[in-house]
């Protein structure tokens, strides 16, 4: 019986699209995906129900928020579970002994996981955005026979910038899957890495906000400090373009576009930084 | 002693983990800062001296996940029922917070405004032992005190609205119907009026302001000069009560009739009658 060493086959993407088909399979079928969809819809669809609440902005402006905010916490929460639990799913079932003994690089394992995830949220994403883009467009055609003056110039949201927002989120939480993925190829359990996960997310948030405060201190080992957590952690914050969402002036393209290749940049260097780590780890 | 080197690999893997990570922060750079500049100009409330306050008020999640409206509107009803407490302390703060975490709507900043200078004076003064009991100065400077910190928190909206004409009158306001500062009040009357979008009251306001400081030929001047820009049709610029304010002028003034302010479509008559 020959043996066939990892080295000696070339890097499949075929393969790759096997565990990355595997894992969205997988992903779709966990409770988890389907609970955190029923939640992140239930709270975009009931956002027409706090119309009264909205004191501030304007109701359509409410409703935009209201449902990017839904999308934004149980996507963040639902990237992070289901990152970790089906990586270390694969390790506690011992099928990443049996995948791995075959010659299949690490880097299609994981580079696979972080596929069927991305799709996995990717419908996530699709689904909430596209629920969100018709209770706006319902209600603001409702808004629209009740007072035609207020509309005289058309419609007020663009929805092409719906679509743009929830694409940059999309991305963003390809990046936090990544992040979950490197740190879960050198952690022993899921708790820790949902755990770092979340704390990541926070940090990645924050970030500009500590360059901010620490910029004109006078400790240079603090101010260090800050400049090294800014170039280690990607800025999230990059990502929140909602806001500008029924305000007026649309999402400028050339910006969302420099945004998303920030984010693919950051899926593709964490993703071969979890490949490394991967490959030094005894599982 | 034997030295195990793969006792060190961890630290390897991780120290280069994080060398890989610096590395593409770095590179990324160029294209993270072209964009965060972009992005933070169009969104004045991602600077930290706007944030600072909501911060550690357990809405940080809330905040980073896009529920600010929300979150700002559950502060705005604690704001309303801490008012309705007169706790000084706690509104003035309460409203702070709600538009540290959403300074979007002009709505938060005026009437967070209205309530630091209009009613915290009277809280100020019925604490004191009501109007009766509290000196004419000391109600005095309870009233400049709360207007000085209305004016400044105003002028931190002008970050997140620039040059909001709504705003710039809500200062002219204080001024007028706090201070009773007629002088600072016009001026800030006559900011507004240059603003596009200003009410088309905020000019006549203004004209009063000089009016009523004695000043009657400047404020004959500027009705002159803003009636022809006046729409006729519009009811809110109300002509008719700028060219009636126009004739008080003047009768005040005594303008001899043959230099009376004629309207355009007079001016045409009066023109066609002497051809």
């Amino acid at each position: 019986m020959s043996v066939v060493s990892v080295s000696s086959v070339p890097f499949s993407l075929g393969r790759l699209g096997l565990i990355a088909g595997n894992t969205f399979l997988e992903a779709v079928r966990q409770k988890l995906f389907g609970f955190l969809l029923f939640l992140s819809v239930g709270l975009v669809a009931s956002a027409q129900f706090f119309r009264e609440f909205n004191f501030g902005s304007s109701e359509l402006k409410f409703i935009a928020d209201f449902g990017f905010g839904a999308l934004v916490f149980f996507g963040s929460a639902l990237t992070i579970a289901t990152t970790a639990q089906l990586f270390f799913s694969e390790i506690e079932n011992r099928t990443a002994l049996t995948l791995l003994a075959k010659p299949i690089w690490r880097a299609e394992f994981i580079f696979g996981k972080l596929l069927g995830v991305f799709a996995v949220i990717g419908i996530f994403c699709a689904l909430t955005v596209g629920l969100l883009i018709a209770l706006l467009w319902q209600r603001e055609s409702q808004l629209m026979r009740f007072d035609p003056e207020a509309f005289a110039g058309g419609r007020i949201i663009q929805y092409g910038d719906l679509l743009i927002v929830g694409t940059l989120q999309w991305i963003k939480f390809g990046v936090l899957a990544a992040i979950v993925l490197l740190v879960a190829s050198f952690s022993n359990t899921n708790l820790f890495t949902v755990v770092m996960g979340f704390f990541v997310l926070v940090i990645c948030h924050l970030q500009y906000l500590a360059s901010d405060a620490w910029r004109h201190v006078d400790s240079v080992i603090g101010a260090l400090a800050v400049r090294l957590l800014g170039v280690v952690f990607p800025n999230f914050q990059l990502f929140n373009l909602a806001d500008s969402i029924g305000q007026g002036a649309g999402i400028d393209g050339a910006l969302a576009l420099r945004v998303a290749a920030y984010g693919f940049f950051y899926i593709g260097v964490i993703g071969g930084l979890a490949v490394y780590s991967f490959r030094h780890r005894e599982i | 002693m034997k030295f195990n080197v793969t006792a060190f690999r961890p630290a390897r893997t991780g120290l280069g983990v994080l060398a890989g990570l610096g590395l593409a922060g770095l590179a990324s750079q160029p294209l993270e800062r072209a964009a965060w500049t972009e992005v933070r100009a169009s969104q004045p409330a991602l600077a930290l001296d706007s944030i600072k306050d909501a911060l550690g008020q357990g809405i940080t999640v809330g905040l980073l996940g896009g529920f600010r409206a929300i979150a700002a509107d559950f502060f705005w009803l604690r704001t309303n029922s801490l008012w309705e407490d007169t706790d000084l302390p706690g509104t003035q703060t309460s409203i702070k917070i709600v538009t540290a975490i959403d300074p979007r709507p002009l709505t938060f900043w005026l009437n967070g405004s209205r309530m630091i200078a209009y009613d915290m004076p009277h809280w100020r003064i019925a604490r004191a032992g009501g109007y009766d009991a509290t000196p004419t100065v000391v109600q005095r400077r309870f009233d400049e005190e709360q207007a000085q910190v209305a004016i400044a928190y105003l002028q931190g909206a002008f970050a997140f609205h620039p040059d909001h004409p709504l705003l710039t009158l809500e200062i002219g306001n204080i001024y007028l119907n706090r201070l009773k500062d007629l002088e600072n009040a016009a001026r800030y009357y006559l900011q507004a009026t240059k603003h596009p979008d200003a009410p088309f009251y905020a000019a006549r306001i203004y004209a009063e302001l000089l009016r009523k400081m004695n000043r009657p030929a400047e404020a004959y001047a500027f009705l002159k000069e803003l009636h022809p820009k006046l729409d006729p049709e519009n009811p809110f610029a109300q002509a008719p009560v700028v060219l009636e304010r126009i004739r008080a002028l003047e009768a005040d003034l005594q303008i001899p009739p043959s230099l009376h302010y004629l309207p355009a479509q007079a001016k045409k008559a009066t023109e066609a009658l002497t051809q």
